[in-house]
């Protein structure tokens, strides 16, 4: 999940923390930039693959780092920030938004979260955040509000306030209101107690504990398990579906339902993408690792044994690359998933997790997922691979063909009219063999101008192939002209009429040839 | 939008003799391609369709472009209006099709241009389209009726569209007065009616449809508010292509369509094969395929009005040669159907080909920097369908490698063997309704019957190096059901390990981290049979049959067990040809050996002892012939005798276990009945075959 840190560098920022726990005076910025650091050290020593950027803003705004995974680069430059003017939030905000748009696209494979580090001051006059929202309402086009994030965005605020600050409860209903604006999800993180080191620093451990929470799952096939941890964490879905809410999130127990030909399942569409990692655990550790989960406490295991110990996920993930198959994975009652080996354009290739949106019939060319069966199963009478496996059941056909398919008439333009009757013409001329493909577009052409009700064009057909049958010339077959003027009366009749009715060939002396 | 308009969608197709008109547009047919041959002949004169011809076709369009790209769930039924109302189609899903609506309307005939009758009136049309709108569609039945209380709240949402022409704009207003009465009735109606639904909002879409170059009394007017219940809208429009147009403009709008115009596709030219062209197709699909440009700031130059003459705008795509049919996993973060906006044009018909011949192509983004392959046009079973990429950064770029991590560097996984398994737990659609369980469900128990026993790594397992040996038990095994036959040729598989063991044939243990020579050879047996046995027990509860495996198997194991600590190697002699045949007669010796009474089970013996000694000793001969020793150079006629008498002589005997037994030809006997009169136990030497009749016999 990026992460952007929107760090207040106002003047504000600059003012003294009365030292309580210790001797020497700090400023409020000497806090947050503690703080943030503590922030990168979770990250750090937890999940090593986040991205982060940090934004400086007073009026302004500059991204001083771009998102990296190298937080030192980070600290670095926290370190060296030098204080401006005054807190624009809005533009900050804004800043925020177009730095992900950019770097991270808008859709929902890659939700975000932006940190708002600020101190107590929301800025006075026309940049204020007061300012900002109480204009909410009367935007044009051209000046909307940063929020909501026009993709999937959480919005964390921390300021750095002392809980005693006067009007404190009015700054922190903007903070609020913020959050709720962006209504994807976020929180305030207050420092508790009076200000100090400590304090923030703790403060900024409990938000990167929550926004960081890996999800350690079980990854199952039959009696085969392996525990996992699956980056980045994957989100609950709660869309709107046409006829229903979907409100889910995943399992902690990934389970294989089996596979399937990665060239069957072809480029299916995912909501979100997740790295598989196998997390080594034996079966004595996994015991006492139960006993120490309630204490909370999470041991290392040593780094070269880790690498020794036979994962199912490792097997898993060879297997399904030598192959070229994916696993079927249901991540949640009716969700389901697949997984594969993934390289980086690398050599470098993982065990992959890919979540489709939650449903069972979300991938047509699959059918229903939840009718999938093992082939082998008794549910098949004969092989669905063939005996030989030489055919695949995929991709399940619609009983329908679409429009595209199935050569159907549109006359919309002129020129879809003109060649479809080029197309009899041209079998005209070559009559007696082309007869039946002749009759064959003759009644299609036919019953399209019966749906349609162009009467007229029946006619004008007639008299079209009366003319035909006059500029045959001598050496023609004598059936041809037989052939035209039967058709071409066949086509006033009364029986042209009848949808259900073809126009016959006319059987003549020659036709037995 | 939950509970979409588009649901349900009712067509009213005015068929009063105003339409029987001429639309006004001439279309020429007669078009002459082939210059030379039609010198001098002058094309017959153009056709003129009628009004009521236009409608019908863009009406067909209409359904055309929502079945192709929604085939399920978006339902539209038609209704022509005349002196009465005339439904065509129902809600359910199988009239849903173009095909079924082309034949529908050629029941219609075109409306007389005289008619006798006077009372024409499209509000028929428009009472019954509320009508309608109160029946309940297939997925609304299923939903009112589900238990589940999420889903029994159906909100009853729906569409009508009037094709028709209007007298002026206080027509307009005696029309949406009337549906709303006619809503608000039929309301009632359907509250008091268990088959009926009432209507939650309706939209009125209004078209005033005049001849080409008329002028309309009524003026259009954007959507309205006329109560909670229904909003109306008026649309003007003159017929012949026009109106085909608007009613595109409508589906794209009432359907969040968009479209994608597919520029630079290389195409050969009709006339000159040897010269190609670049021709533009546009097709339309769901507008989410492009949520994500609209959002850029990329649009400049992507978006940009229909090259088809759509009043519509459309997101230009460059078309980039496909450089393999190989598709690859792309990264996928949606697909929607597509459908061209001009089916049967030349380069709309070359593309679908192309693409439902099973070719995917990549789409560019046409960007003043670099490359962006944003889309990928593709078929899945015949259907077309646009996939978005991904094109932005990925969040999971540079990941560590699977080798990094835990198991990363154990180098014996059973990789192969692991895609046998996977390739024997393919998934294939199942027909609906095949079994009660879910067939997933089934999927899963097989995956779970098969690994109850699966060691990952080659270091871990014997059995499993030595599958030839062993098959066809581990794949019959992990069957859901046994025949009598399978039970057969699993029971031959454990006796050919007995066999491999008697001989001391080696047994491919992995070597894999074992230091020196590795555990002894019968210490490896030892491993095997407890590793045999443990992976049949798994599946020993499955069934009967799969139990009389694992029955079979601890009768060929119990005798080392007893003598497995005391080391000395077990001599376990058999017969080696044919073992399945052995099997019958040692389970039908040993039936019979049971309803003997003891004094008939002492003659048995006293029979077996008498024919030994004149018998010849078979077994070491037989093991010779069947290893082939006996005949190092040509057959002669006499060996080939002799080798038939053999065999059919050993087929009509049971060996004596006393000489398998023994070293040389002779045997003594009686030695387990002396040591059960020492009061010594039994088990041990005897062999195996007979070991369980002994242990009974002790019992007993």
């Amino acid at each position: 999940m990026p992460t952007v840190i929107l760090l207040d560098v106002s003047l504000s920022m600059l003012r003294p923390v009365s030292g309580t726990d210790g001797t020497e005076e700090y400023q409020r910025r000497h806090l947050a930039i503690h703080g943030i650091g503590a922030f990168l050290d979770h990250l750090s020593a937890n999940s090593k693959l986040e991205f982060v950027s940090l934004i400086i803003f007073s009026s302004l705004w500059e991204q001083l780092v771009p998102f990296t995974r190298d937080y030192d680069i980070i600290k670095a430059a926290l370190d060296k920030t030098e204080n401006f003017d005054k807190t624009f939030t809005e533009a900050a905000l804004a800043a925020a938004g177009s730095v992900i748009t950019e770097e991270w696209g808008s859709t929902s494979s890659t939700p975000a979260q932006v940190i708002l580090v600020t101190d107590g001051s929301t800025g006075i006059g026309s940049g204020s955040l007061k300012h900002s929202l109480q204009t909410l309402h009367d935007r044009t086009a051209d000046d909307t509000f940063p929020l909501p994030f026009q993709f999937p965005c959480k919005l964390h605020v921390v300021p750095i306030v002392n809980q005693s600050e006067a009007n404190l409860q009015t700054t922190l209903n903007m903070y609020q209101k913020l959050i709720d604006l962006n209504n994807q999800g976020g929180q305030l993180f207050l420092p508790e107690g009076a200000l100090s080191l400590k304090s923030v620093q703790t403060c900024f451990t409990k938000m990167a504990e929550q926004c960081f929470t890996p999800l350690y799952a079980v990854l199952q096939c039959g009696h085969l398990q392996c525990n996992v941890q699956v980056y980045p964490l994957p989100q609950p879905y709660h869309r709107q579906q046409d006829f229903k809410n979907v409100h889910k999130t995943v399992n902690e127990v990934i389970s294989i339902c089996g596979f399937l030909d990665s060239t069957d399942v072809a480029s299916p569409p995912f909501i979100s993408r997740h790295l598989v990692l196998p997390r080594a655990i034996t079966k004595e550790e996994s015991h006492d690792k139960e006993e120490s989960k309630a204490d909370g406490k999470d041991e290392d295991e040593d780094g070269t044994e880790e690498g020794k110990t036979p994962s199912f996920t490792v097997l898993l993930h060879g297997s399904l690359k030598v192959e070229g198959m994916v696993a079927l994975v249901e991540v949640s009652e009716d969700w389901y998933g697949m997984l594969y080996s993934w390289a980086d354009s690398k050599k470098k290739s993982n065990l992959m997790l890919s979540i489709f949106e939650p449903g069972t019939d979300v991938l047509p060319w699959l059918g229903e997922l939840d009718h999938l069966s093992a082939h082998s199963s008794m549910l098949f009478p004969e092989p669905p691979y063939g005996f030989e496996d030489n055919r695949t059941p995929f991709p399940v056909r619609p009983q329908d063909r679409r429009s595209y398919a199935q050569n159907c008439v549109v006359w919309i333009k002129a020129t879809g009219l003109q060649s479809d009757i080029q197309k009899i013409l041209r079998h005209a001329r070559k009559l007696p063999e082309k007869q039946q493909q002749f009759y064959k577009e003759l009644n299609r052409v036919r019953k399209a101008a019966l749906s349609l009700g162009f009467m007229e064009l029946l006619e004008a057909l007639s008299t079209m192939l009366d003319r035909e049958c006059t500029l045959l010339p001598g050496t023609a077959h004598p059936d041809a002209a037989l052939q035209l003027s039967h058709a071409a009366n066949s086509l006033r009749s009364d029986n042209a009429k009848e949808y259900s009715q073809n126009i016959l060939p006319l059987s003549t002396n020659f036709s037995g040839e | 939008m939950a509970f979409p308009h588009a649901h349900k969608t009712v067509i009213v197709i005015d068929h009063s003799p105003h339409f029987s008109e001429s639309c006004k547009q001439a279309i020429e047919f007669d078009v002459l391609f082939n210059k030379n041959r039609t010198s001098g002949i002058i094309p017959l004169a153009p056709v003129m369709k009628s009004m009521w011809t236009c409608n019908v076709e863009a009406v067909l369009e209409y359904c055309r472009i929502v079945y192709d790209v929604f085939p399920k769930n978006k339902l539209i039924r038609l209704i022509s209006s005349d002196s009465a109302a005339n439904t065509m189609n129902t809600w359910k899903q199988q009239e849903q099709l173009l095909n079924h609506l082309l034949v529908l309307f050629s029941a219609i005939k075109p409306p007389l241009a005289k008619s006798r009758k006077a009372d024409f009136n499209i509000m028929h049309g428009l009472v019954r389209a509320i009508e309608v709108l109160c029946e309940t569609s297939e997925l609304q039945h299923r939903m009112r009726t589900s238990l589940s209380p999420d889903d029994s709240a159906v909100v009853n949402r729906g569409r009508v569209i009037c094709l028709t022409t209007l007298k002026s704009d206080a027509h307009v207003r005696t029309i949406e007065e009337c549906v709303q009465d006619t809503i608000v009735q039929h309301n009632k109606l359907a509250a008091s009616s268990d088959s009926l639904i009432p209507i939650d909002h309706c939209e009125l879409v209004l078209l005033h449809i005049v001849p080409v170059g008329d002028d309309s009394a009524v003026t259009g007017r954007t959507r309205k508010e006329i109560s909670p219940l229904l909003t109306s809208e008026v649309h003007v429009t003159q017929s012949g292509k026009f109106i085909a147009l608007k009613l595109m403009e409508l589906v794209q709008k009432h359907y969040d369509l968009f479209s994608t115009t597919v520029t630079g596709i290389p195409m050969k030219e009709e006339q000159n094969a040897s010269s190609s062209a670049n021709y533009d197709v546009e097709l339309l699909h769901s507008a989410d395929a492009h949520r994500e440009i609209m959002k850029s700031d990329h649009q400049e130059g992507v978006v940009i009005q229909s090259k088809e003459g759509l009043p519509t705008m459309t997101v230009g795509l460059k078309w980039c040669t496909p450089k393999s049919n190989v598709i690859e996993l792309q990264n996928c973060l949606g697909a929607y159907r597509v459908t061209p906006v001009d089916v049967n044009s030349r380069p709309s018909q070359c593309l679908t080909n192309f693409l439902l011949s099973g070719r995917a192509v990549m789409l560019e983004q046409p960007r003043k920097t670099g490359r962006v392959m944003s889309h990928m046009l593709a078929s899945h079973g015949g259907e077309l369908y646009i996939h978005v990429l991904s094109i932005a950064r990925s969040a999971l770029e540079d990941p560590p490698s699977i080798s990094e991590g835990a198991g990363g560097r154990v180098t014996d996984y059973r990789i192969q063997d692991f895609g046998d398994f996977m390739k024997e737990n393919r998934l294939a659609p199942a027909k609906a309704g095949v079994s009660a369980v879910k067939p997933i469900e089934i999927a899963k128990s097989q995956l779970e019957r098969m690994t109850r026993h699966w060691p990952i790594v080659i270091s871990n397992t014997i059995i499993f190096n030595m599958v030839s040996h062993l098959d066809p038990l581990p794949s019959l095994i992990m069957k859901e059901a046994l025949e009598e036959e399978e039970v057969l040729e699993c029971k031959k598989a454990i006796y050919h390990v007995v066999g491999m063991e008697s001989r001391n044939d080696p047994l491919p243990v992995p070597t894999l981290g074992t230091r020196g020579k590795g555990p002894k050879r019968d210490e490896q047996y030892r491993q095997m049979w407890n590793e045999l046995e443990m992976f049949i027990k798994g599946h020993a509860g499955t069934s009967a049959n799969h139990n009389e495996v694992l029955k079979c198997l601890l009768d060929c194991k119990r005798p080392e067990e007893g003598k497995g600590s005391s080391g000395s190697p077990v001599k376990v002699k058999e017969e080696k040809a044919d073992p399945s045949r052995q099997a019958e007669a040692a389970l039908r010796d040993y039936e019979k050996y049971q309803k003997m009474s003891e004094r008939e089970k002492q003659d048995l013996n006293k029979v077996e002892i008498k024919d030994s000694p004149d018998s010849p000793p078979p077994v070491k001969q037989q093991k010779m012939s069947t290893i082939g020793k006996v005949t190092p150079g040509p057959q002669s006629l006499l060996s080939l005798w002799a080798n038939r008498l053999k065999s059919q002589s050993t087929k009509r005997h049971k060996e004596f276990d006393g000489r398998l037994e023994s070293d040389g030809p002779q045997a003594e006997l009686y030695i387990h009945l002396k040591e059960e009169l020492q009061g010594n136990t039994p088990d041990g030497n005897f062999p195996q075959n007979k070991g369980t009749a002994a242990a009974k016999l002790k019992t007993s």
